[in-house]
Formats: C-alpha cells, sequence, structure tokens
C-alpha cells in the first residue's frame, strides 16, 4: 500500500469504527429483527403489506413529506435570495432570525403554535378584526395545521442550503448574460436558476427525508387521520411490542428512500452536471 | 503500521471501558421508575422515600417509564429497573412474553385487602386515577353531562368534543353511551367492540381532538378549543386548582389503576416484593390523601379524608359506585384485536 493510502485509512478510521459500532450495526441488528417471526422468516412483511392501515399510512407520509418539501423550498426562495443581498447589520438579523428556531426545542415550538392557531386565538381573532373571515377558520387539528407546523420546523433546513448556492454564484456571469442581449427572465431561467438547483434539490431532499419521520407535529397538530409512518412504527414498538413488526416497517421504509434518491440522484447529478448551458 | 495498530488499540479499550463501566449494575441502589409529574411525586413522599428510610437503603426515583424498555432490559439480561409503575396493558403483555416476574403474592400480605380487579399475578395497582367527563366553563356555566349518554348528546351538549386517540376508554364510553348496564361491559365481546365502535363513529363528526397527552384536555378546554372531553381525573384536578375555567364529574367514570411490576431478572426482586407490600399498608396509602392528585388503591383509607379531599378520590365509596373499574386484561384483548379496525376508524 503506498503511503497516502495508508493516512488516509488512518484519518477515515475513528469515524468508520464509531459509525459501525454505533450505527451500522445496531441498524442491522434491528432489521435482522424483521425476520425472526414466528410465523415465518417472511411473514412481517405480508403482515404490513396486507394492512390496509399500513398502505394508507405509507401514501399519506409520502404526500405530506411531498407536499412539505414543496411549499418549504417555495418559502425559502425569496429569503435565501434576500440573505444574499443584505450586509452588515440587516445581514446579521436576517440570518440569526432563520437560525433562532433551531435553538428551540420542536416541542415548544410545536405547543406555540396551537396556541396561535387556536379557534379563540390571536390568528383568528386578528383575521376577525380585519374582516376576512366573519367565523373562526378551523387552523388547527387538520392538515393545515400540520403543514404550518412542519414548514415552519424544517424551513431553515431548506433555507440554508439555497443560500449556500446563492452565495456561490459568481454575479460576474449575470452581468455577462445581461451584456450579452439576455432579458431578466432568460438571465434567471438559463444562468440564475441552474446554479441554485443543487441547493435547491439538496434543500428539498433534505425537507422531504426529515418529513417522513416527523413525529410530535402531526401528533399535536394534526387530525384523527394524521398518523404518520413513525407514529405506526412507534406504537408496533411500545403498544404492540412486535418489534419484527416495526422492523420490516423500517426496512421498507428505508428501501423506497434509498430507490427514491437513486432515481434522483439520476435525473439531478450533483457535483458534475449542473452548470448554465 | 505501527500507528494504526495504536489506534486500533486505543479504540479497543475504550470500548472495553464502555463494556466494564456497565457490568456493576448489581452495586446500584434500589431504582424505583414511573411516569413522572404529580404522579411520581406522590410515589416518591408517600411510598418509595419512606422505604428506603425504613430499610435504611439508598433508593433512586427515575421516570419516564416505558415498556419497550423494560422488554429490553430483560432480553439484554440487564435490569436496571428493581419496580416499574406501568400501565395495566404492560402487566398482561409482560405476564404473556415473559418480561416480568412472577409475584409471590404470599410476600404482599396486604395484596389481600384490595378489590379482586387490582391484584393480578404479574403487577399490583398501588393507586387510582379515572377517566372521566370534563368540560368547559365557557361553554357549559351551569354543569356539563353527567354520564357518556349526554356526552354523545350533540343537541343537548353542542360543541366541538375531544377524546382519547386510542381504543383505551373509548370502548367503555361508547358502550355506556349505548346504555350497556356497567356490569356488563366486560368481558369484551366482538358485539360489543363492534357496538362501541358503530357508537364512536356515529359521534366522530363532533369530535375535533383525539388527544395523546395527559396535558391537553384541561388546556384545550380552558381555552374554549374545546366544549367538553374526556380527561384524566388528575389533570383536572390539578388545572381546576389553578383556577382555569373548566369543569368535571366522576359520574361515569373509568377507574383505573396506576400498576407495580417487577422486571424479570431484577437483583432486588425481594426488596421490591417489600416494596409493593409496604405501599399498600393502611398508613402509607392514606399519605396519598394529603397530596390530593392520584387517590389510594385501598379502599378503607379513603375513611380518614374530609368531605372535600373525598370528592377527588376514586375509592371513596360515593364515587366508586358510580364509576366502571377498568378491566385492564380485558382491555389489552380488545386493544390488539381492534387496532387495525381503530386506525381504519381514525383515518376515516
Amino acid at each position: 500500500m503506498k503511503r497516502r493510502h495508508i493516512e488516509t485509512l488512518l484519518l477515515l478510521a475513528p469515524a468508520v469504527i464509531f459509525l459501525g459500532l454505533a450505527f451500522v450495526a445496531p441498524l442491522a441488528r434491528l432489521f435482522s429483527l424483521a425476520f425472526t417471526d414466528e410465523a415465518g422468516m417472511f411473514s412481517t412483511f405480508s403482515t404490513l403489506i396486507d394492512s390496509e392501515v399500513y398502505r394508507r399510512v405509507m401514501v399519506n407520509t409520502f404526500l405530506v413529506a411531498f407536499a412539505v418539501a414543496l411549499i418549504t423550498v417555495l418559502l425559502a426562495w425569496p429569503v435565501a435570495y434576500i440573505l444574499t443581498r443584505l450586509k452588515g447589520f440587516w445581514f446579521a438579523f436576517a440570518l440569526y432570525g432563520v437560525l433562532f428556531p433551531f435553538w428551540i426545542s420542536v416541542l415548544v415550538r410545536t405547543f406555540s403554535w396551537m396556541i396561535l392557531l387556536e379557534r379563540n386565538g390571536p390568528l383568528n381573532r386578528f383575521l376577525i378584526n380585519i374582516g376576512i373571515t366573519d367565523k373562526p377558520l378551523s387552523l388547527l387539528f387538520n392538515d393545515t395545521g400540520v403543514m404550518i407546523g412542519m414548514v415552519h420546523v424544517l424551513l431553515p433546513y431548506a433555507i440554508l442550503p439555497l443560500y449556500g448556492a446563492m452565495l456561490r454564484i459568481d454575479q460576474r456571469l449575470l452581468l455577462a448574460s445581461d451584456g450579452l442581449g439576455a432579458g431578466l427572465f432568460d438571465t434567471f431561467r438559463r444562468i440564475y436558476f441552474p446554479l441554485c438547483l443543487p441547493g435547491l434539490v439538496g434543500g428539498a431532499t433534505f425537507v422531504f427525508l426529515l418529513s417522513l419521520g416527523f413525529f410530535i407535529t402531526p401528533a399535536l397538530l394534526g387530525g384523527s387521520n394524521a398518523i404518520t409512518l413513525s407514529m405506526l412504527i412507534a406504537s408496533f414498538i411500545n403498544d404492540r411490542l412486535a418489534w419484527s413488526l416495526a422492523a420490516a416497517g423500517s426496512l421498507i421504509l428505508l428501501v423506497i428512500v434509498l430507490a427514491l434518491l437513486a432515481v434522483t440522484a439520476r435525473f439531478l447529478p450533483f457535483g458534475k452536471g449542473v452548470y448554465a448551458r | 503500521m505501527r500507528r494504526r495498530e495504536f489506534l486500533m488499540s486505543v479504540a479497543a479499550t475504550g470500548a472495553m471501558a464502555g463494556l466494564a463501566g456497565s457490568a456493576h449494575a448489581q452495586d446500584r441502589p434500589f431504582t424505583f421508575t414511573s411516569w413522572g409529574g404529580a404522579l411520581s411525586n406522590a410515589e416518591k413522599e408517600a411510598f418509595i422515600d419512606p422505604f428506603g428510610t425504613l430499610k435504611g437503603i439508598p433508593v433512586v426515583n427515575t421516570s419516564p417509564t416505558e415498556t419497550a424498555k423494560i422488554k429490553a432490559m430483560v432480553q439484554a439480561g440487564k435490569v436496571e429497573w428493581d419496580l416499574v409503575d406501568v400501565g395495566g396493558r404492560t402487566v398482561w403483555q409482560g405476564g404473556k412474553e415473559g418480561f416480568l416476574e412472577s409475584l409471590d403474592l404470599a410476600r404482599i400480605p396486604n395484596a389481600a385487602k384490595l378489590e379482586k380487579g387490582w391484584v393480578s399475578p404479574f403487577g399490583v395497582a398501588t393507586s387510582t386515577g379515572a377517566s372521566i367527563i370534563a368540560w368547559s366553563k365557557t361553554a357549559f356555566p351551569e354543569a356539563g353531562p353527567q354520564s357518556w349518554a349526554e356526552f354523545w348528546d350533540v343537541k343537548r351538549f353542542p360543541g366541538a368534543r375531544g377524546l382519547y386517540k386510542y381504543f383505551y376508554y373509548n370502548y367503555e364510553a361508547a358502550l355506556l353511551a349505548a346504555g350497556v348496564k356497567r356490569e356488563e361491559v366486560f368481558p369484551y365481546t366482538t358485539e360489543k367492540a363492534d357496538m362501541a365502535l358503530g357508537k364512536i363513529k356515529e359521534l366522530k363528526p363532533s369530535v375535533s381532538v383525539w388527544w395523546g397527552a395527559g396535558a391537553q384536555p384541561p388546556q384545550l378546554l380552558s381555552t374554549g378549543e374545546l366544549a367538553l372531553s374526556s380527561a384524566w381525573s388528575g389533570r383536572m384536578l390539578a388545572a381546576e386548582a389553578e383556577g382555569a375555567p373548566v369543569g368535571h364529574t366522576y359520574n361515569d367514570g373509568i377507574a383505573w389503576a396506576n400498576w407495580w411490576v417487577i422486571p424479570k431478572g431484577s437483583p432486588n426482586r425481594d426488596l421490591a416484593h417489600e416494596a409493593i407490600d409496604f405501599a399498600l399498608a393502611e398508613e402509607q396509602q392514606a399519605k396519598l390523601l394529603t397530596l390530593k392528585t392520584y387517590g389510594p388503591v385501598l379502599g378503607s383509607a379513603t375513611a380518614g379524608a374530609d368531605a372535600e379531599t373525598a370528592r377527588i378520590l376514586v375509592m371513596a365509596p360515593d364515587n366508586v359506585k358510580n364509576m366502571l373499574i377498568l378491566n385492564e386484561e380485558e382491555a389489552n384483548k380488545y386493544s390488539y384485536e381492534y387496532e387495525e379496525k381503530w386506525n381504519q376508524l381514525m383515518l376515516g
């Protein structure tokens, strides 16, 4: 072995050993549980696939995650853009505005939303006072509440990668495009947007994956139908004590996520192919 | 290559140290685990700390309790908890799956004084609470519904309702609302469970919150988000003590208990048996009266309560005669067998 290779190996070793012992091994052990049910090696999988509840919860979870990722990215775009334009005090102010929610627990933020969105809460009173509605809107314990809560929690995860991508864009490229006679829209479509794409895809993927595992927010802000996959898996573990079922459910989720990632990675090659054309 | 060997040995030593640290579990003090909050405080004050003083041993009170954790500890052969407060469902699950010690009732003579429903081969009830009907005083300044049948009556008591998010408590409430007699709610049968589901489906359009945390009903009732809800007695008592505009009744309440179990393989199982017996002694049970959250499980211990305290005790004769005692063994059965149907109803 070349000396360089040995050094690389040595530098990687602590992290690899740590991940192997603390993450990969327990994960493998968990997944092996999926095949240990008394009724047969694959019985857990057939139980899940036969369950109408599991199928519907699976579809719901992915739909919610997709919608949240879409809304979050749309909201994150202007914020990230403004962040690249601000300087000095206002930049610090805006950046802390984005980062601040990170330091407050999700539980506290979710309970705060409950107070804000109540039937007699401040938001509804405000809407009634300015005459937008004459009856309080039901913003809680339904999909609206879940969306508001989840988008709020996940927004920084979309803003930061987008901001990073926008910051790296060489402003001279935009000037060049302008100088070569492209209009505002063409410059955006052919120069700015493609250069933002890695940040956009990164942020959206991040938000989508985190949404798939959401638990507290839908449990507290959602209605009776707001059962997510993680709630179902938690109930397999804690209430039913059916760990093989929980393992199988987690394994299916992981496989689907990896498959989705493989597909998106093909269409949107990170690193090498996303340049202005 | 020497550097690599060195790093490897450092990593290996670290791992060994981690393992060695846990081998001394036997030396730990007697450990009691419960739900936290008002209940843990009551148990610490009335039972666990006095027990430690009596035996002259150090005791540790921890929280929160978790069934899956007990199962994992027992499977791993590393039991860190000696005595655990659990919900009734765990007692029967633990008996079936074998992660709880089978209790030697000969060593818990005080258990003989309890109602039959409060003692099982794998756990004994030590304090009581109830799932009761509660309402917002903004919605009903006079009085809210006094029975589950009235709770179901959306004409007489209009407004948004809250119910527990699992079949637990709802099976009993729905059957009582349907006019089934208290003594006929158990044992559970599929006809009764289907009847309960139908009754809940009927009320579902008026139910806006399916609560999962005990803190939710008092909060949602006091802000007026809900007009009426099922709720845990201890939480309502605490909210009313703080002056929240909410009311409740024990009529038609579903009484349940906080169960104590011993994880299988606990090195302190003898002490744990003694602690259970100690907690059931009349003197210890009576200590719960002064704490005014969770009541004694021993009926005779409620005798010393003044009239005001007696009103909040589940086991006070005037209350318990209007209540249904939850049969945890049956509740465990319907919860398990109707989980899919219940979730289907929830997904709507």
